[in-house]
């Protein structure tokens, strides 16, 4: 993977490597592997394949009819012939001829509708089995990925890429597939009527593809140094727009300005030049064509000078050769979109190519019997390979246990709960749950007997009861209700307009920090865990609400094994037993009093706390 | 529109040698016909090898000169379109950077950044478009009915009816899709918000498993994109082949038409040939022209929106006078009222009057929502007060100017934002020109050297996008050290620590004590523990200031810093 981080984010707490969407900075690439990846396309696009064949087996029509019309046409013309010096029209003759027109424009028309049609109808299936299969694989992770990978590089696989193979997949399979045709089978009628002049006319393609190679090289290098351009620019104005306010107060405006028009000025530079090459394709082409054009009239006139073919023969050659080279021209144009299309089904494919977090699992667990007994053993962990966060730590929780850990900024708290939860997977030693390692318990199952308050609340775009729901699906609406009071969300969402059916936006924006917190806590009140975890879950409340909360706590820890991690010594201060982590290990442990007679490290911290009073 | 446009003004004559170009390229595209003709008739059929040469010769040399035409216009168009979204673009960046906060919170962030890429980019090719392609296609079209014209008049009579009903077909096409191209805007949007939420939110997505729950979700977003997309498609792919068929049935009827005009002699074959493809040329261009009204009519929406912002006038105005230096950094509440413009009319702050002496410690205490950053953000200008003044060494803020208040006054913010670069350049910030142990002395007092020098890049380590390689706690002590190299006389922190473990924090309020001597220090924050050892404490409530004064005196005469101070702190703590 060429776009992993390699700085891997330092506190795992929260959800790390959350950045906008990256915007355009998607480069124009070349796929590495073609032949593989057109494979595995084909194979999506195989599963609609009577769809596939109906659609070639329309183009095969659509192309011969379009190849009869100006055939057609010009019989009726032919109609028109010169009788006794003068000029006479057989309508008899047209008119049959022109009824039969008639009859291939509507059946062309009739089948290029259904041609758009069922291309339509296959790109679309294909893009939603393989959107499906993407989320799903997003879905499946491991935490570990979503940490290393920038998110909006992800999303724009899900938007931009997938979208890229969908237009690709309905616009160039049509054309590609009747270009050839057209040109087997104006080639083959040319052979037909003069071998000679076959040979001729391909000077023309040979020059063609001569012009397309040269040009297609500056093209590309401007082309995709626009594009990156394009992604720095935007970069730069999303960076300076959602941080607007530290540019204000720190009166960089200008700076950021001078830096703007800098990367502005570069792109226009580069769009200009990119433009003009872009724009001299078409008249290039149009050049080479009517240079074949004249090779064709000038041999075809010598030739027909000399008795080798006929003057016919040089009328309908001159049709057939110009219609030969428009898909040539077409596919020229094609080109770079295939590739773009390619490479981002690379990129696709190599999301798809990550391996899923594992569900299955050696034994099993009856998540209504959890009792809560927790034991880690000899932990080792760290992010990455050299630098362990954990190293040889030892815990043991009593079901019904509360718990609290403390312990300085990275020190470890979160990758705790990363571990029991198994968002990551211990480097060495085990964690038991009720005396089972929970490597051997089913993913799913371990998760169910758990449930987290996060300090970054993560709210879903639609209503508050949905929202609370999700903590138990089938859930009725009086038990959310009563969780919502549980938690002490009730007053607020009494006081939205709509109430419980009140639609949350995006990540829940229109609701305050506190808010959202209370109901994230409501969601683990009505999961009703044996286990709880409670990460920095007040830290944003604050003291007054928290107060409220806490009495809401009091009565979800009950009967449960808690554990809880938080700065605000108040909040920690009645649990059972205080774990203290310094350097991966566990320093300290023992109840507030006792911890604060032994004078040791958690004296220190409370010290801190209340520095200003004690002194 | 008027108002963008005038953005193209200076490149006006490359504007104007685009179309004019082109018209050279499409004389050459409409001679081309009669040219071909004449070879094949006078040369081909009728075997001159010189006439083959020689207008073979000619035309290929004008076609040279038309394609030269045709690269000139693609040079002049990219040149001034190109030029002009660029001036377009700074212009609109320019705007946005002198916006206030309440502006900038109207339009949103997100939008702001949509108007200045997508739309800016539309407009721009929106001129290129229409330089290059409206002329051309309008010259075809109006050359095509005046040859076909010329011809005959009687082909008038296949336009007259063709003519029409592709409008109307065109007319009844694009005003049935039109709502769908927004429906499938929309539900590409949901399709989005809901792989962004799975992205983001994967850890509680994970904890309650629900992977099943969300992949349902998602289906139902997909197969509603899928559906709209789908009919959307179908209803494109319908209109083609009705389009193809009224110009198909236009050649036939100019067909037989020319038959009666043949017989009756008043027409050449050749003539009917060529009638035939003016007829399609026309009928070809006059869809292009409809494509390009759909493309202009977008393209206004995006112009509007960048009006919008263009036509935007700050709403914090720079002040005349510069503030004078060698000040001490008091800051003065007289009377002051505020509420967000957008807000309805809820105050958030009512009638403040508050004096910060130079030098102090001072505090700011309340609960969420109680009006403590707004009351900050006013110092330097963030926001205009809505009532009353605000004086810094005894002067108006409003009457100074906005790059002297802002050099004198610090700030660190709720929320710390970091940008693309080293840590050293965003410690920099604070002062471009500080040297590499000014920016370590300023890294030392805000507790972020030892994390600094944990990085084996070390100053030079580069932070990914906005930060996000770093822990919430480690952001913050770079934001801090950021302002401390500001050197400001008043230095304000909005909650700037809560990502603090106790530890750290203790540190750096000590280390600040003794590097701020003489500085102006306004902190914000929720903990009683932070703010307990200010000068002063201002403890607000619902916008209003409800208590001011020393830890020592609010607790013997305000009831809510007593509330706040025992919530926090229970009472064994005062025993301790």
């Amino acid at each position: 993977m060429s776009n992993a981080r390699p700085a891997p984010p330092r506190g795992p707490g929260g959800p790390g490597g959350h950045g906008g969407p990256r915007g355009m900075a998607m480069v124009r690439e070349k796929p590495k592997d073609v032949k593989g990846t057109v494979k595995r396309l084909v194979r999506y696009i195989g599963s609609s394949r009577y769809l596939f064949f109906s659609l070639l087996a329309i183009m095969v029509f659509v192309t011969l009819l379009s190849l009869a019309a100006p055939a057609l046409q010009g019989y009726a013309i032919d109609a028109i012939t010169l009788k006794e010096g003068q000029l006479h029209v057989d309508f008899p003759r047209m008119a049959s001829i022109l009824t039969l027109l008639s009859a291939v424009y509507i059946a062309s028309s009739l089948l290029t509708y259904l041609q758009g049609l069922f291309s339509a109808k296959l790109s679309q299936q294909t893009v939603r089995v393989m959107r499906g299969d993407l989320f799903e694989k997003i879905v499946h992770l491991p935490i570990r990925y979503l940490d290393t990978h920038p998110h909006g590089d992800i999303m724009s696989r899900m938007t931009n890429d997938v979208e890229n193979i969908s237009n690709t997949i309905s616009q160039s399979i049509g054309s590609l597939f009747s270009g050839v045709l057209t040109l087997i089978g104006s080639v083959a009628i040319m052979l037909y009527y003069s071998p000679m002049l076959t040979l001729i006319s391909f000077v023309t393609v040979i020059l063609s593809a001569l012009a397309t190679l040269v040009m297609s090289k500056f093209m590309r290098k401007y082309f995709a140094a626009q594009q990156a351009l394009l992604g720095q620019l935007n970069g730069q104005v999303e960076e300076m727009v959602t941080g607007y306010k530290t540019v204000v107060a720190f009166s960089r405006e200008d700076t950021a300005k001078r830096e703007f028009n800098e990367t502005s000025n570069r792109l226009q530079d580069t769009a200009i030049r990119a433009q003009i090459f872009g724009g001299a394709m078409g008249p290039l082409m149009n050049v080479i064509g009517n240079f074949g054009f004249l090779l064709i009239a000038g041999f075809g006139g010598w030739f027909a000078l000399t008795g080798a073919i006929t003057i016919g023969t040089i009328q309908a050659f001159i049709l057939y050769a110009r219609q030969f080279t428009r898909p040539i021209n077409e596919i020229a144009n094609l080109y770079g979109q295939i590739q773009t299309a390619l490479a981002g089904a690379e990129r696709v494919f190599s999301i798809l190519d990550h391996a899923s977090e594992r569900q299955e699992a050696a034994g099993t667990l009856d998540v209504a019997q959890v009792k809560g007994d927790l034991d880690f053993r000899h932990i080792y962990f760290g992010y990455v390979p050299g630098e362990p966060v954990l190293k040889d730590f030892n815990l043991t929780v009593k079901s019904g246990q509360k718990v609290a850990i403390v312990g300085a900024t990275g020190s470890g708290k979160t990758t705790l709960v990363n571990l029991l939860t198994r968002l990551y997977d211990i480097d060495s030693g085990e964690i038991l749950l009720d005396g089972q390692n929970i490597q051997d318990i089913p993913l799913s199952e371990l998760r169910r007997s758990i449930a987290i308050v996060l300090q970054d609340t993560v709210l879903f775009s639609d209503t508050i009861s949905a929202n609370i729901r999700y903590g138990r699906l089938d859930a009725r609406q009086d038990e959310v209700e009563a969780a919502a009071a549980t938690a002490n969300a009730d007053h607020f969402i009494a006081q939205l307009p709509r109430e419980y059916q009140t639609q949350l936006s995006e990540s829940g924006g229109n609701l305050s920090q506190g808010q959202r917190q209370l109901l994230s806590i409501a969601r683990a009140v009505l999961a009703d865990p044996k286990i709880l975890i409670l990460d920095e879950a007040t830290s944003s409340v604050d003291t007054r609400t928290e107060m409220h909360i806490q009495q809401a706590m009091v009565a979800l820890m009950a009967g449960r094994t808690s554990l809880i991690i938080a700065h605000r010594l108040s909040t920690i201060r009645d649990a059972d037993n205080i774990v203290v982590i310094e350097n991966g290990r566990v320093a300290e442990m023992g109840n507030h009093d006792q911890l604060l007679s032994a004078k040791g490290c958690y004296w220190r911290l409370y010290q801190n706390q209340f520095a200003g009073i004690a002194t | 529109m008027k108002r963008i446009l005038s953005y193209l003004k200076p490149y006006w004559l490359l504007a104007l040698l685009t179309p004019v170009t082109m018209v050279v390229e499409v004389l050459v595209d409409l001679m081309q016909p009669t040219l071909m003709s004449r070879i094949v008739d006078a040369g081909v059929l009728a075997g001159d090898m010189q006439v083959i040469i020689s207008t073979g010769l000619t035309m290929l040399g004008l076609v040279v000169v038309g394609g030269l035409g045709g690269v000139g216009s693609a040079a002049f168009g990219s040149m001034a379109s190109q030029r002009f979204g660029n001036d377009l673009r700074q212009a609109v960046f320019s705007r946005v950077m002198a916006l206030s906060f309440q502006q900038t919170d109207t339009f949103t962030t997100g939008s702001l950044v949509t108007r200045l890429t997508n739309d800016c980019q539309m407009v721009q090719e929106m001129v290129n478009q229409v330089l290059r392609m409206f002329v051309r296609s309008f010259m075809l079209f109006a050359g095509g009915i005046i040859m076909a014209l010329s011809l005959n008049v009687s082909f008038g009579l296949v336009l007259l009816v063709g003519l029409p009903l592709q409008l109307i077909i065109l007319f009844i096409f694009l005003k049935k899709a039109s709502p769908l191209f927004g429906k499938v805007q929309s539900r590409l949007d949901r399709v989005n918000s809901v792989v962004q939420e799975n992205v983001t939110g994967a850890r509680v997505v994970k904890a309650y498993v629900r992977e099943d729950y969300e992949i349902d979700r998602f289906t139902q977003a997909n197969e509603a994109l899928v559906a709209t997309n789908l009919k959307v498609q179908k209803l494109m792919s319908l209109m083609m082949p009705i389009m193809m068929i009224i110009m198909n049935f236009s050649v036939v009827a100019i067909i037989i038409i020319g038959g009666f005009q043949v017989e009756a002699q008043a027409m050449q074959v050749g003539q009917v040939m060529a009638a035939v493809t003016y007829v399609s040329q026309i009928l070809m261009s006059m869809m292009m022209v409809a494509m390009m009204f759909q493309m202009v009519s977008r393209a206004m929406a995006s112009a509007q929106r960048i009006v919008e912002v263009l036509e935007t006038d700050p709403a914090v105005v720079s002040g005349g006078r510069a503030l004078p230096g060698g000040g001490r950094g008091s800051v003065t509440f007289e009377h002051v009222s505020f509420h967000y413009p957008a807000s309805s009319h809820r105050p958030v702050l009512v009638d403040i009057d508050l004096a910060i002496r130079p030098g102090e410690n001072f505090a700011i205490l309340g609960s969420t929502g109680s009006g403590k950053t707004s009351l900050v953000n006013l110092i330097p200008r963030f926001y205009d007060a809505s009532e009353g003044t605000i004086r810094i060494d005894g002067e108006d803020v409003r009457d100074l100017t906005l790059s002297s208040l802002r050099a004198r006054v610090g700030m660190v913010l709720q929320k710390s934002e970091l940008f693309s670069g080293t840590i050293a350049d965003n410690i920099r910030w604070g002062n471009s020109e500080a040297t590499d142990d000014e920016v370590r002395q300023a890294a030392r007092i805000a507790q972020a050297h030892d994390f600094i020098m944990g990085f084996s890049e070390g100053y030079d380590t580069v932070i990914g996008e906005k930060g996000s390689s770093l822990s919430g706690g480690q952001k913050q002590r770079l934001a801090i050290a950021r302002a401390i190299l500001k050197r400001p006389e008043i230095l304000i922190f909005d909650d700037s620590t809560s990502a603090l473990d106790l530890g750290t924090e203790a540190r750096l309020q000590q280390a600040l004590r003794q590097a701020l001597k003489g500085t102006t220090v306004i902190t914000i924050a929720q903990r009683v523990a932070s703010v307990s050892n200010a000068d002063r404490i201002a403890v607000l409530d619902h916008g209003r200031l409800a208590a001011c004064g020393s830890h020592e005196e609010l607790m013997a005469s305000s009831d809510i810093y007593q509330d706040i101070y025992s919530s926090q702190m229970r009472k064994e703590a005062v025993n301790e």
